[in-house]
């Protein structure tokens, strides 16, 4: 049986997993996959807790919104990245550190 | 809620206009389009609201109130924007459009009854200006600047979907009058998940509000971005964050403040001094700007910390002061800019000789922001130590006057530099558009400053 | 009259607009007289108002007046009313504020005749007043504060004003500074006040105050806050440095803001919350000592300074010290008397010293100057009536108003009296070797300058009569029972100080034992007088350059007296090495030292953050990562 924690500590390991490709990874591209599964992690739980607001499924209604936003946030992501890499010729988040104090 | 219908319309409608290349007619029709939503919402004004679309969106004072501040910084960034984009860009329809769509999303979270609203507002708010962050395509700051504001941006969303989710885990629902039963009827049985979730909420508010130590994005983005957009970004954003902030907290979690305002206080002496003492060692007015806007979220937070019935009121009207004077302040660093191709503080020197009159404004700002007498910063900073302190945070306060204290240093070095440094310098051109906003923002600054019961009994 | 009081403070504001707006479209004279005509018309209601007070105080009111104008902030249980507060204490602070500031806008205008920026200084000059009169009128410490840190202000764009490039960001940053503790510690006061009082209105808070115990802690955490505003504003140890270095601005301003009105604003306020001083006796120890030792300190480095303003601005310091000396030990009425006294002479020693700067091409320097006696007879007989009212030499002025604080100061502790009565001889030297410097003797200038020398215009020489004639007579205002006088200032201002008299109990002392304390100050100035003269004047001695060594001055050319010898020995010499040494370790070593290691520390505490500003992404959401962390741990460990 499984049961609303497993849920709950797959999507605490999901978000775990992105925030850390999040702070490890030396790729923007590969930050933004790790930004998309911390996001994914909290849709998981949504659709998860949604199990039991059986009257309204706000849950589900609010997982496909998230979605949504989600899909379009890549998009701009995609093109700032690209415009990027057309100046910098990389797309090492650490080597874009030209603004600073 | 016609409001934030004809905004979407209008945004969409402009981006036609760019399409069909009417492009004198931006201009205009965005302005009319935002007068015109701000006569719907005086309509409004006074009805008893009811939260509508089942429950997404409630019209309350508070909600009417910031949006229409929202709405006329807006326009007072729009006033400015003729012919700032016209040299960078071909394209400025898009400008236009993405600015006011980054509004309605403000709108939506400065209006919201449901997280669902608040997420898709904040989402809205931010996705466009990831856009605007970056419009300036080849310039490498502009890049940079998106960049950094998406990576960090993006992030704290995760925690703003996970916080939402957990407090949905708890209590059921996505609706503040149904989570505020929750609290409210499970005084001692509330789930360890509904705190994270108020935990995890305060980390991407903060975010969103540039406050310590969530800042980081705020110096970079700011310093790398259009100066317009950084004025849009530095008030209206601020603005929509900070009434998002207090508007959540307020409606749903003033029963268990014993277990959040610990963190917010620590959090708001952090932002204070980072935002303060990194300001004074400043080179660039425009990072000056950028960390002195990180104070202002620290003093701004003060309000949630004594969360109460008057901290509406003390929000609206520090936010107000402190826009007027980041739209003087930063708008006359693009004038400062286009002349000499420097922001530097230096680049204010002996500008009271040849433009007394920017250089008066420029001054009535600076005092403003530095919360001097008779200015409306004055009244801000007054409003909110007070509230503080009955709350008996006397700590608190102290401190905060010390940061107000050191925050004149900065701003006083802008003045020093128009009035005392000599340079002989040709007299900078002040277009019309930009006279008025500037007289506007001074002369309100001014009469707030005196007489400052116009704004404080609004809520 | 009384529901005129707004325009009080409002003439000068509409003269600082329109002189502010105007400025390239008025001509010198209208500015000239706009600006002195508004300060008139204040003076004249002024007069009217302090007429009134004073009939209602003869027939034996408290005449307290107070005019609320409108709300000004309210949220809350946060009230704040606009509103001004008249009474004895004020309505005299109105007269000098007005009267003196007339006068001084008067002197201006010749002063000033051939500067470019003749209607801006007009301007700021107004503004000022604007803000010294809301300060005195405000009914409220929030009004106060406005007036409080607007004459700050106006303070420091004065002296921007004159200091346009070189040193003046040094001279005006540090009067910034320290102005800066001052205000900020006045602030967290009004905060505290409302804390505890629920209000901030006079009216509301000392009745409240008067209940409270002896001794409260809460009193003395507040008026603690206050005096450091007071040290601020006044200059007083330790941050009374600003004070010389403001001397940087132009004459009228030392004499107007650093002189006579906004520097006695920290006295005022003292003076005005006298029962929340009165309930806490430590702090007013704490007054009394550091007014002496600033009293002592301040007169011991005006001995050997050159500069004709630093020696005044020193001497301002010395007897803003003897001002908290007289509210440390209780003797609010003297205290607030030589506010009074020392408003006329010194701005008259000021303005005196701005005709002899005028009249020398813009020399200050003390050693070029001499023999000005017969080019500028009115001043210096003017100068030579405040010099003897600021020495404490009677039948003048400041020997009324001194006397009454060292006879308290006598009362309270036969210490501080000694201490006080060395100030005194002090005060008698430096200010007859200013005078027999600058008038007696050879002229020591270039020729050019001596061609030059001319007696001021009228404009510049009736404003310094009629200082003279006050400093001259001002003592009558409270002459002591002691001398068959009747009090008459005691008795205006006493409902102002009835609380603290009542917790205090009657001031009493000896006709006897007064006599004796009066005898021996005048006698012991006199003395010094001659010294200084002797010295300065009939032997000539010129003080060296400032970088010589100052041991220098045991090779004196001649001796025509041995008399001079003994006294060079016993009383100059030590007295200059003593003064040296306040000068180079105490003011600007140490004090100087201690504000500028302060900035240095924030410098690198801000290099600290830094650091952490540094441009990388990566870092930027670790740090932010940790932060989350950590809350999140707190929430673990609180919930």
């Amino acid at each position: 049986m499984i049961t609303l924690t497993h849920f709950l500590i797959v999507g605490a390991c999901l978000f775990s997993i992105g925030l850390y490709a999040v702070m490890a990874r030396r790729n923007a591209i590969m930050v933004l996959v790790g930004i998309e599964l911390m996001i994914n992690a909290a849709v998981l739980n949504l659709v998860a807790f949604g199990r039991y607001d059986s009257e309204h499924y706000g849950g589900q209604a609010f997982a496909l919104f998230a979605i949504v936003l989600a899909a379009a946030s890549v998009a701009v992501a995609l093109a700032i990245i690209l415009n990027v890499y057309r100046h910098y010729k990389t797309i090492n988040p650490e080597d874009i550190n030209h603004l600073k104090d | 809620m016609s409001a934030i219908i004809t905004l979407s319309l209008l945004a969409i409608l402009v981006l036609y206009l760019g399409l069909f290349k009417a492009r004198r007619a931006l201009l205009p029709v965005s302005l009319l389009g935002l007068v015109a939503t701000v006569v719907l919402y005086g309509v409004q004004w006074g009805k008893t609201a009811e939260p509508l679309y089942s429950g997404m969106v409630l019209f309350d004072h508070f909600a009417v109130v910031f949006s229409v501040v929202c709405v006329i910084l807006t326009i007072l960034v729009l006033l400015l924007s003729k012919d700032y984009f016209d040299k960078s860009s071909p394209h400025v329809a898009e400008y236009y459009a993405l600015l006011l769509f980054s509004l309605t999303g403000a709108v939506l979270v400065v209006s919201f009854h449901n997280l669902a609203m608040l997420f898709i507002g904040i989402e809205i708010m931010s996705v466009a200006l990831y856009i605007l962050a970056g419009i300036r395509k080849k310039d490498f700051a502009s890049n940079e600047a998106a960049l950094k504001y998406f990576l960090m941006g993006a992030y704290s969303t995760g925690f703003l979907l996970f916080g939402i989710a957990l407090l949905y885990g708890a209590s059921g629902s996505f609706d503040l009058a149904a989570i505020k039963e929750y609290v409210v009827s499970n005084p001692q049985g509330i789930s360890p998940l509904f705190y994270a979730g108020i935990l995890l909420l305060i980390v991407s508010l903060a975010f969103k509000l540039g406050a310590a130590p969530f800042h980081f994005w705020t110096p970079d983005v700011y310093d790398g971005s259009p100066i317009l957009i950084t004025i849009f970004m530095a008030t209206v954003v601020k603005t929509a964050a900070i009434a998002g902030f207090l508007r959540l907290f307020y409606f749903c979690f003033i029963p268990l403040q014993d277990f959040w305002v610990p963190v917010l206080l620590v959090m708001t002496i952090i932002t204070l001094f980072v935002g303060n003492l990194t300001a004074i060692v400043q080179q660039s007015v425009k990072r000056m700007l950028a960390y002195s806007s990180i104070s202002h979220a620290g003093y701004l937070l003060f309000a949630i910390v004594a969360i109460g019935a008057t901290s509406a009121n003390s929000v609206l009207f520090y936010v107000t002061a402190y826009s007027l004077s980041t739209i003087i302040g930063f708008g006359s660093l693009i004038l400062v800019k286009r002349a000499t191709g420097s922001e530097h503080f230096e680049a204010f020197n002996g500008l009271a000789k040849k433009n007394p009159y920017l250089s008066l404004a420029i001054a009535i700002a600076m005092l403003s922001l530095a919360g001097i007498p008779l200015t409306a910063g004055f009244v801000g900073k007054f409003m909110m130590f007070s509230g503080v302190l009955a709350d008996y945070q006397v700590l608190l306060v102290v401190l905060a006057v010390i940061n107000a204290a050191m925050g004149i240093f900065y701003y006083f070095r802008v003045i020093v530099a128009m009035y005392f440094k000599p340079l002989d310098r040709d007299a900078i051109v002040v277009s019309g558009p930009y006279r008025v906003v500037f007289f506007l923002a001074a002369l309100i600054t001014l009469l707030l400053g005196v007489y400052p019961a116009w704004l404080t009994g609004l809520i | 009259m009384i529901d005129l009081i707004w325009l009080i403070p409002l003439l000068p504001l509409v003269g600082f607009l329109l002189n502010g707006l105007g400025r390239n479209v008025l001509s010198k004279p209208l500015v000239g007289l706009l600006g002195s005509g508004v300060v008139l018309a204040s003076f004249l209601l002024s007069c009217g108002v302090f007429a009134e007070v004073y009939t209602a105080r003869q027939a034996g009111e408290p005449a307290v007046f107070i005019q609320s104008v409108f709300e000004w902030i309210a949220a809350g249980s946060l009230e704040v009313s606009l509103s001004f507060l008249v009474d004895p204490l004020s309505a005299i602070m109105l007269l000098i504020v007005t009267g003196i500031g007339f006068l001084i806008h008067v002197y201006s205008i010749g002063y000033m005749k051939h500067d470019a920026g003749f209607a801006k200084f007009f301007a700021f000059l107004n503004l000022f007043v604007f803000f010294m009169l809301v300060l005195v009128l405000g009914s409220n410490y929030a009004v106060m504060f406005i007036g409080w840190e607007g004459v700050g202000l106006c303070s420091y764009l004065l002296i921007g004003f004159w200091f346009k490039n070189k040193e003046f960001a040094s001279a005006g940053k540090k009067a910034f500074v320290m102005n800066r503790i001052g205000d900020l510690s006045f602030l967290i006061a009004v905060f505290l006040i409302f804390n505890t009082f629920g209000t901030l209105e006079f009216t509301g808070v000392f009745p409240q105050a008067a209940g409270m115990a002896m001794g409260d802690t809460t009193l003395l955490l507040v008026t603690l806050l206050l005096f450091v505003a007071a040290t601020g504003k006044s200059a007083q140890i330790p941050l009374f440095t600003w004070l010389p270095d403001a001397m940087a601005g132009p004459t009228p301003v030392s004499a107007l803001i650093h002189a006579a009105t906004m520097v006695t604003a920290g006295i005022y306020m003292i003076a005005r919350s006298n029962i929340l001083f009165t309930l806490s006796p430590v702090t007013l120890q704490i007054v009394a000592a550091i007014g002496i030792c600033t009293a002592l300190l301040a007169a011991a480095i005006a001995i050997t300074q050159n500069d004709i303003k630093k020696v005044l601005a020193y001497s301002t310091v010395s007897q803003l010290g003897y001002m908290f000396l007289g509210l440390g030990v209780g003797a609010f009425t003297g205290a607030f008397f030589h506010v009074i006294t020392h408003a006329f002479f010194k701005a008259l020693l000021f303005l005196g010293a701005g005709s002899v700067i005028h009249a020398m091409g813009d020399e200050q320097d003390m050693r070029h100057m001499g023999g000005l006696k017969k080019h500028l007879p009115i001043t210096y007989v003017t100068m030579l009536v405040a010099t003897i009212a600021i020495a404490g030499i009677p039948p003048l002025s400041g020997f009324f108003s001194k006397d009454e604080i060292l006879a308290h100061a006598f009362s309270a502790n036969k210490l501080l009296w000694v201490l006080g009565f060395v100030g005194a001889l002090f005060t008698a030297f430096y200010m007859f070797r200013l005078l027999s410097l600058t008038f007696f003797g050879k002229f020591r200038g270039t020729t050019e300058q001596a061609d030059h020398l001319h007696e001021s215009p009228a404009s510049m020489t009736v404003p310094l009569i009629i200082l003279a004639v006050l400093s001259a007579v001002g003592g009558l205002l409270n002459v002591p029972s002691a001398l068959g006088g009747g009090q008459a200032l005691a008795n205006f201002l006493s409902p102002v100080f009835a609380d603290s008299a009542a917790v205090t109990g009657p001031f009493h002392l000896d006709h006897s034992t007064e006599y004796v304390l009066m005898a021996v100050s005048a006698v012991g100035a006199i003395v010094m007088a001659v010294v200084a003269y002797r010295q300065y004047a009939v032997k000539g001695t010129v003080p060296k350059a400032d970088d010589a060594p100052r041991g220098v001055l045991a090779k004196l050319s001649y001796h025509k007296f041995y008399v001079d010898e003994l006294y060079d020995t016993l009383v100059v010499r030590p007295l200059n090495a003593l003064s040296v040494f306040f000068y180079r370790i105490v003011d600007r070593a140490g004090i100087d030292g201690l504000v500028n290691g302060l900035g240095k520390r924030v410098g690198e505490s801000a290099q600290g953050i830094r650091l952490l500003q540094n441009g990388n992404v990566g870092s930027y959401i670790f740090m932010m990562v940790i932060a989350a962390v950590l809350i999140l741990a707190f929430g673990v460990f609180n919930g």
